[in-house]
C-alpha cells in the first residue's frame, strides 16, 4: 500500500521535542540536498553516483524525490535537511528503510533518531506491514550501529549480494519487526 | 549415499502427465509459492505459462529426455541485484529420500554460473519447518546465513525463512 500522493504527509517529531524533525523534501531544499548528495564519501555505499550539478540535483529530486512514495527530510531546528530517510515498498507485508546524512552531521545520532521515530510510525501508518528491513554494506559500520541502537535484529550477512559500483558487496540483512521493542 | 545420476533439460507440453503427477501433489507444492495444479488442463497452463517462459527452469529425469519427475530453477535478479538469482526445486514424493534434489541442485548451480556470467551469488529461502529442504541445499554446499523473521508471505500465511547461499568460490560438499 503506498501513500496517496494528495494526502497531507505529516511533519514528525520526537516527542518529548528532540533535536530533529521529519517533513517533506520539497525543491527549495536543493543547496542543502547538494551538500551530501556531492559527497563521495556519502555516496560510498550507496547505488547512486555523486551529484556534479545543481541542475543535476534540480532534476533527481523533481523526478525521484518529490515523487518518492515516503520520503522525509532530516531537519534539524532550523528547519533546513541535513540527509533524508525513506521507505520502500519490498511487497505486501516487508517495507526497506533507507536513509542519508551530509557527512559534517555523522556520529552525533541523528540518524538514530530518524530511525528511531520512522521506526515508531511506519507500523501505525502502514498496519498490513508485518517486516521493516535495512540493508546495509558490510564495511558500513556507523550505519550498523545506528540500526543496533534503535532495536534492530542483524539476521545475517548476505554475501556477494549487491552490485555497487561494478563490484560486489556482502550486505548485512536487519530487521525490525512489529513485535520488536524500540531501544 | 551415492549420488545418483539425473538429468536436466528443458519442459514442454509433453510433459503434462508427469508433472500433473507431482505438480498436481499438495504434499510435493506445500512449501512451494504455488498451488498444486487441479487438472492436466492446468499442468499444461502451467508448462506453458510458466515452465517454459522462466528465463531457467529445467525438468528432473533420471534419464535422458526420461519423464519429469521434478524441477529445478535459478531466477536471476536485475539492475543492482544482477550478480545473484533465486534458486527452487521440487521432486515428485514417490522419489524422495534418494538424494535427486540434491544432485540436481548440484547440477543446476554448476550450469547457472555457466549460463548467467554475471551470476555470483545463488540463494533460496527455505521455511523453518521444511527441513528436509534445508538438508538438500547443505548436503549441495550451500551455507546458511540466517534466519529473516516474517520474510515470506506463502498461501495466506507469513512465515520465517532461512536464507541460503552458494557463492562462486564455494565448493560443493
Amino acid at each position: 500500500m503506498e501513500m496517496d500522493s494528495q494526502e497531507t504527509q505529516p511533519i514528525i517529531s520526537s516527542s518529548p521535542p528532540g533535536r530533529i524533525s521529519l517533513r517533506p523534501m520539497t525543491l527549495s531544499d536543493v543547496d542543502d540536498y547538494m551538500v551530501w548528495a556531492t559527497d563521495p564519501k556519502v555516496a560510498r555505499f550507496c547505488t547512486w553516483e555523486p551529484c556534479t550539478s545543481r541542475d543535476e540535483a534540480i532534476k533527481y529530486i523533481t523526478d525521484r524525490v518529490l515523487t518518492h512514495p515516503w520520503l522525509r527530510a532530516i531537519c534539524l531546528e532550523d528547519d533546513r535537511p541535513i540527509g533524508y530517510i525513506l521507505i520502500m515498498a519490498v511487497d505486501n507485508i516487508r517495507k526497506e528503510i533507507g536513509y542519508v546524512l551530509a557527512r559534517k552531521y555523522w556520529g552525533k545520532g541523528f540518524a538514530t533518531e530518524a530511525v528511531r521515530l520512522v521506526t515508531a510510525e511506519v507500523f501505525k501508518e502502514f498496519p498490513e506491514i508485518e517486516r521493516l528491513e535495512a540493508l546495509v554494506d558490510v564495511d558500513n559500520v556507523g550505519s550498523q550501529r545506528v540500526l543496533e541502537k534503535v532495536g534492530f535484529t542483524k539476521e545475517g550477512v548476505m554475501r556477494k549480494f549487491l552490485c555497487i559500483k561494478g563490484s560486489v558487496r556482502d550486505t548485512v540483512m536487519f530487521s525490525f519487526l512489529p513485535t520488536d521493542t524500540l531501544k | 549415499m551415492e549420488s545418483p545420476i539425473i538429468f536436466l533439460r528443458p519442459f514442454n507440453l509433453s510433459d503434462a502427465e508427469d508433472v500433473f503427477k507431482w505438480a498436481g501433489d499438495d504434499d510435493v507444492t506445500r512449501y512451494l509459492r504455488w498451488d498444486s495444479v487441479k487438472t492436466l488442463e492446468e499442468a499444461k497452463q502451467h508448462i506453458l505459462n510458466k515452465a517454459i517462459p522462466h528465463p531457467w527452469r529445467r525438468s528432473i529425469s533420471l534419464l535422458q529426455d526420461g519423464c519429469s519427475l521434478g524441477y529445478v530453477s535459478v531466477k536471476p535478479d536485475s539492475g543492482d541485484g544482477r550478480c545473484r538469482a533465486d534458486l527452487a526445486y521440487a521432486v515428485a514424493k514417490e522419489f524422495w529420500g534418494r538424494g535427486i534434489a540434491t544432485a540436481a541442485v548440484r547440477m543446476a548451480v554448476e550450469q547457472a554460473f555457466e549460463d548467467f556470467p554475471e551470476l555470483v551469488r545463488l540463494q533460496a529461502v527455505v521455511e523453518v519447518e521444511n527441513k528436509a529442504s534445508q538438508r538438500v541445499l547443505e548436503k549441495a554446499g550451500f551455507r546458511k546465513e540466517g534466519l529473516l523473521e516474517k520474510y515470506g508471505f506463502s498461501k495466506g500465511v507469513i512465515r520465517d525463512m532461512f536464507l541460503y547461499s552458494f557463492v562462486k568460490d564455494d565448493c560443493f560438499v
